[in-house]
């Protein structure tokens, strides 16, 4: 074994060493999902959000436009008529139910931009595993935008929750 | 209403002498006049739209053919005369057709009335031979233009005709001349505009007269006048934006000719003769945001 | 010599194309497969040319001519796509939807709308309008069926065309003037229209809508299933439209010989009725209380009761079920249980009365060539068989004479002995009535007589062809003295068990008080029926069946047409009633082994010849029988 050998081997080991500690010091990249989540980009097609407006009524008029031009067929729209008593959406006409398949959407955003009124939107969340096919069907309530701060405790109508209402861990 | 009580009694009149009803002066034939009073609607001065009216419709005007001489009131064959028809025959009858035809030009025999309005000393109705050029009319039976202004412009033949200018002054009074001349002679209710006048906002009234009077059955009509006179408006209040003459040229061509009766081909021919003739005017609203003649003429009157 | 022809020819984009004097150019176009945009323009109505959709250049015509109202001439040359008609055509739909408040997303024309669709062909890409629109009434209730939105009407006058030509109603006008006309009702009074559906079909835009199909789905959702109306025996032709299994509307489906493309709203809008609401389970009374069981079960205790009442049981089937089921019903009360006591009649008084083909029956389309038309018993006829005015008032509008008379002797005078074709109206009850009537005028007058009787429900005529009454056996076949007892006559005659069969709420027993205390009183009430019935506490076993829009078979028009009906909505859980008939039948020790309505259907002909498998959709034709 030549001297020079020697010499360098504690060389080596040092160098191994630091090359370990250094990764201890390093900004640490791995979070803990699920329980916390990285921010994604702004433009990023997660799972669908419909829309409120600021008043509280939904944007969304059931007009099945999503519907129509969702390239795997989805979605599911069935309209029916605002009355005084339950004012749903402004106008005429409002989603009486709205689901998707989230199975099966392949995230490619037709239905936004198919929509008239700008009600659906691709979201920020994509952690959408369960432990059951039937779970992924997302109904009206869970798509809806939560109603904004200042009118949460007013009694905004709305319509009949979905009668399958599975609860869902998303 | 003077002229109905008049017309009553002239009737009454006939009747007495048994000039109508049965058995007119013994000659075994019976016929009848009826005054019959319209609520004033323009379009039923179209023959069709008079004759829906009369059987007690709205006044909208009917497809031809069928033409009236076929099929008119109450599906019966039916002549349509004008006032105007009727108020030169007792002339001919008393003198003769050849002194009638001695008259006028080749092309347009006879007398007829106009009807002046508008900016002139004398306005009034002037039984004038055919052929009389227009500023004998103007200026002589008229007396000139008032306020000793000048001539702008002048209407030769009733709300829907096209613009003339004092160029044109030395035409007659003639249907072939005032055609030449790129207008027509229509109905003969000239209306004269001094130098203060607007002539877009002169165009924008009688577009709103048109807009007001479609009987609203078909589309270019009904539409057409109600979207110019929008524009109109826009433009006379400074609100127009460059396009706008073009779009009103436009707009014309999709409604002249394609309308159902003439009363929306009509609607366009004025405003589109005074975008000819007067295009400077309209970018001058345009541009100033405002209508230049507004100041003016409230500092004159 | 020049021929004197009524052809002439003319040229459209080049093509040449010859048509019978009077026709429009836009029907030659259409023969050459030339499509001009229309929206005011109906083939059933007079032209009018007012939306200015159609115009084209005709050569030597210095206007663009509406091509909806201008007839051909020999060597018109026609031209339809030149530049200038082009930017025309972007010009008037500009001004169409100057101020259509395009709200498609809402609209429940969206999808299948005239406007939508030709401004997508025509039209320009967007507008140069840029003020506010003009606003009117929206969702106006013109009555308790159609609602009108008054921004989305184009003012093309097919709903106050209709109203004046094709129903006579005049229900509806165009009020005001200029930019503010609209549509409307005298005084906005309700629309009392029998036809108002009609309406929806044929307006062009979404402005008139029914409101029981308000939101109820976008046309491209729909199932699509081509039947006949379940409402009376006029059998007309219709689409019914169904969403998620659940029926949306049902719209019509031209048939010239039948119902002319119109459908009047009792049978438009009796689609609710026959709407499934959940699946139900056959039920057997036991200890007076009703359980539910299995179809075999209920079908064993079904057959165990009619054995024990054998010829004493009596069997009812409504007029609206199929060809088949009934032909499979009579077998099963005559041959197996061989009891004569069959009806049809509803209400207790009304006894099934034909006891002979009505061979030389008025096809109703004929209606339009006779001179004189009688129509005995007036609107009591018309409200049996509502579509039946509408082919009237046309052929009144063809100068047909049309006498509204009560009776017999009436009728005889109204109709002049120079007549040429005279029809008799009227329905199945006053037969005898009729029968004299016939003979009497058919002395009287020169010409032929003829008659077109209604019978009650959508298959009261195959019902009596059929032989599901006392008096005669299928195809009218002679009983040889064994002849049963009509529906009034079944108590004193001793019946001791009922076998009714329902199949259509529109088209049920209608049991009267009476009746209800004789049915308490029975052995055995067997009732089969689609859907919750009156009878129910009354009955032993219940059998559910299928309703008219979820099965497949025949049924036979007033004027002895077979048209096929075909399920709309899947049932698939619930027994067929043919395979229920059948299954009873087995259970009683029958033979019987169909398959599929058809293999009925094929038995049914070789006992009824005039019924042929091959003439479904045409009328039976019994002179011919062998
Ligand atoms: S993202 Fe694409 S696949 Fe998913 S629901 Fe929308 S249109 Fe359908
Ligand atoms: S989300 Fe938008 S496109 Fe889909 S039904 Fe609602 S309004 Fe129409
Ligand atoms: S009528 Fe047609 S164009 Fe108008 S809103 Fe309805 S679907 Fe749209
Ligand atoms: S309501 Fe419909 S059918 Fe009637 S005029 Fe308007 S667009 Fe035409
Ligand atoms: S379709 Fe010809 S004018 Fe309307």
């Amino acid at each position: 074994m030549p001297l020079r050998d020697v010499a360098l081997g504690p060389y080596y080991l040092l160098k191994a060493m630091a090359t370990t500690f250094k990764h201890n010091v390093r900004p640490v990249v791995t979070i803990e999902y699920p329980e916390r989540q990285k921010p994604v980009p702004p433009r990023a097609r997660g799972r669908h959000i419909l829309h409120r407006y600021a008043d509280g009524l939904e944007k969304c008029v059931g007009c099945e436009l999503c519907a129509i031009a969702c390239p795997v067929g989805c979605i599911v729209v069935e309209a029916a008529e605002n009355t005084p008593e339950l004012r749903v959406s402004p106008g005429e006409r409002y989603a009486k139910r709205y689901e998707i398949n989230l199975l099966r959407c392949i995230y490619c955003g037709l239905c936004e931009e198919a929509c008239p009124y700008d009600a659906i939107t691709m979201g920020p969340r994509y952690d959408l595993a369960d432990d059951h096919p039937d779970k992924f069907i997302a109904v009206k309530e869970d798509l809806l935008e939560p109603l904004p701060a200042s009118l949460a405790d007013t009694a905004v109508p709305s319509a009949a929750p979905s009668a399958q209402k599975i609860p869902r861990k998303w | 209403m003077p002229q109905t009580e008049l017309l009553e009694t002239a009737l009454e009149e006939a009747r007495a002498a048994g000039y109508i009803g049965r058995n007119v002066l013994g000659s075994g034939f019976d016929v009848d006049v009826l005054l019959h009073r319209g609520a004033g609607a323009y379009i039923c001065g179209e023959e069709t739209a008079l004759l829906t009216s009369l059987e007690g419709y709205r006044g909208e005007p009917r497809l031809k053919p069928p033409f009236p001489a076929v099929k008119g009131l109450y599906g019966k064959p039916t002549v349509v005369n004008n006032v105007e028809t009727l108020a030169t025959l007792p002339h001919i009858v008393r003198n003769g057709p050849d002194w009638f035809a001695a008259m006028g030009t080749p092309t347009g025999k006879g007398t007829r009335v106009w009807c002046m309005s508008g900016h002139v000393n004398r306005p009034g109705n002037y039984e004038l031979e055919m052929g009389t050029p227009i500023r004998e009319l103007i200026y002589e039976h008229g007396g000139g233009i008032w306020k000793g202004r000048s001539l702008k412009a002048f209407q030769p033949g009733g709300a829907s005709m096209m613009v003339l200018l004092p160029e044109h002054l030395d035409v007659g009074l003639d249907f072939d001349a005032i055609a030449k001349a790129g207008s027509m002679a229509g109905a003969g209710a000239m209306m004269v505009m001094d130098e203060t006048t607007c002539i877009v906002d002169v165009a924008r009234r009688l577009v709103k007269f048109f807009e007001h009077e479609s009987c609203g059955k078909c589309t270019p009509c009904r539409e057409g006048t109600y979207w110019m006179a929008n524009l109109f408006d826009r433009i006379e209040f400074g609100e127009g934006k460059p396009g706008d003459p073009d779009l009103l040229l436009d707009m014309g061509y999709n409604i002249d000719g394609r309308s159902f009766c003439p009363l929306g081909d009509a609607s366009t021919w004025f405003p589109r003769s005074v975008i000819k003739y007067f295009r400077d005017e309209f970018e001058q609203h345009i541009v100033e945001k405002a209508c230049p003649f507004r100041g003016e003429r409230e500092a004159v009157a | 010599m020049a021929v004197v022809t009524d052809q002439v020819t003319l040229t459209v984009d080049g093509q040449s194309v010859t048509v019978a004097k009077g026709t429009l150019i836009l029907d030659a176009a259409k023969k050459l497969g030339i499509e001009i945009p229309i929206f005011c323009s109906h083939p059933k109505m007079e032209p009018v040319a007012v939306c200015r959709m159609c115009l084209v250049e005709v050569e030597k015509m210095p206007k663009l001519q509406p091509a909806c109202a201008v007839y051909v001439m020999d060597g018109m040359v026609v031209r339809t796509r030149t530049e200038q008609v082009q930017r025309y055509q972007n010009g008037v739909l500009e001004f169409l939807l100057a101020n259509h408040p395009l709200d498609c997303p809402i609209c429940d024309k969206g999808g299948e709308c005239p406007l939508q669709d030709q401004t997508y062909t025509y039209g320009p890409g967007a507008s140069r309008y840029d003020f506010p629109k003009k606003h009117f009434d929206k969702a106006v209730p013109l009555s308790d069926k159609i609602l009108l939105d008054r921004e989305r009407c184009v003012l093309c006058w097919r709903c106050t065309r209709f109203s004046a030509e094709i129903s006579g109603e005049r229900e509806l006008a165009l009020i005001q003037r200029g930019k503010d006309t609209i549509i409307g009702t005298f005084n906005d009074q309700p629309a009392r229209s029998e036809y108002q559906g009609n309406w929806t079909e044929i307006c062009p835009v979404g402005a008139l809508t029914s409101r029981q199909y308000r939101f109820i789905s976008r046309p491209w959702d729909l199932d699509r299933t081509a039947t006949i109306c379940p409402g009376c025996s006029m059998g007309c032709n219709v689409h019914a439209d169904a969403r998620h299994n659940r029926l949306g509307r049902f719209q019509a489906r031209e048939n010239l010989a039948v119902d002319d493309g119109w459908l009047c709203d009792f049978g438009r809008y009796s689609f609710p009725s026959f709407q499934r609401e959940g699946i139900e389970r056959p039920r057997v009374r036991r200890d007076g209380r009703l359980e539910e069981v299995s179809y075999e079960e209920a079908m064993a205790a079904a057959a165990q009761s009619l054995r024990r009442a054998g010829p004493a049981t009596a069997g009812w089937a409504s007029p609206a079920a199929t060809n088949e089921e009934l032909f499979l019903f009579q077998r099963l009360l005559r041959e197996v249980l061989a009891t004569p006591h069959l009806d049809h009649g509803r209400g207790r008084g009304e006894a099934a009365t034909a006891l002979e083909p009505d061979d030389a029956a008025l096809p109703i389309a004929d209606l339009e060539r006779c001179d004189h038309v009688l129509l005995l018993g007036g609107q009591a006829v018309i409200d049996a068989a509502p579509v039946l005015h509408l082919r009237l008032f046309k052929s009144e509008r063809k100068g047909v004479r049309v006498h509204r008379v009560d009776d017999a002797r009436a009728a005889l005078e109204a109709v002049p002995a120079e007549a040429q074709a005279v029809g008799i109206v009227s329905s199945l009850g006053r037969k005898p009535e009729v029968d004299s009537l016939q003979g009497k005028l058919a002395r009287k007058v020169k010409g032929s007589v003829r008659r077109l009787l209604v019978p009650d429900g959508p298959n009261g005529r195959g019902a009596t062809d059929l032989g599901f009454g006392p008096g005669r056996g299928p195809g009218y076949a002679s009983l040889d003295g064994k002849a049963g007892r009509a529906r009034p006559d079944w108590e004193a005659a001793g019946v001791r068990a009922l076998y009714l069969f329902e199949a259509s709420p529109l088209h049920d027993f209608q049991a009267s008080g009476e009746e209800r205390e004789w049915i308490q009183r029975l052995e055995t009430v067997v009732l089969q029926r689609p859907r919750p019935s009156p009878l129910d506490d009354l009955a032993h076993v219940i059998l559910p069946g299928r309703a008219f829009v979820e099965k497949a078979g025949t049924v036979t028009n007033m004027e002895g047409r077979v048209q096929r009906i075909r399920p709309a909505i899947d049932a698939a859980v619930v027994r067929d009633d043919w395979k229920i008939l059948q299954g009873v039948a087995q259970a009683l020790g029958a033979d019987w082994r169909y398959r599929d309505p058809d293999e009925v259907f094929a038995d049914l002909s070789r006992a009824v010849p005039a019924y042929r498998a091959d003439r479904i959709g045409e009328r039976a034709l019994w002179s011919e029988r062998a």
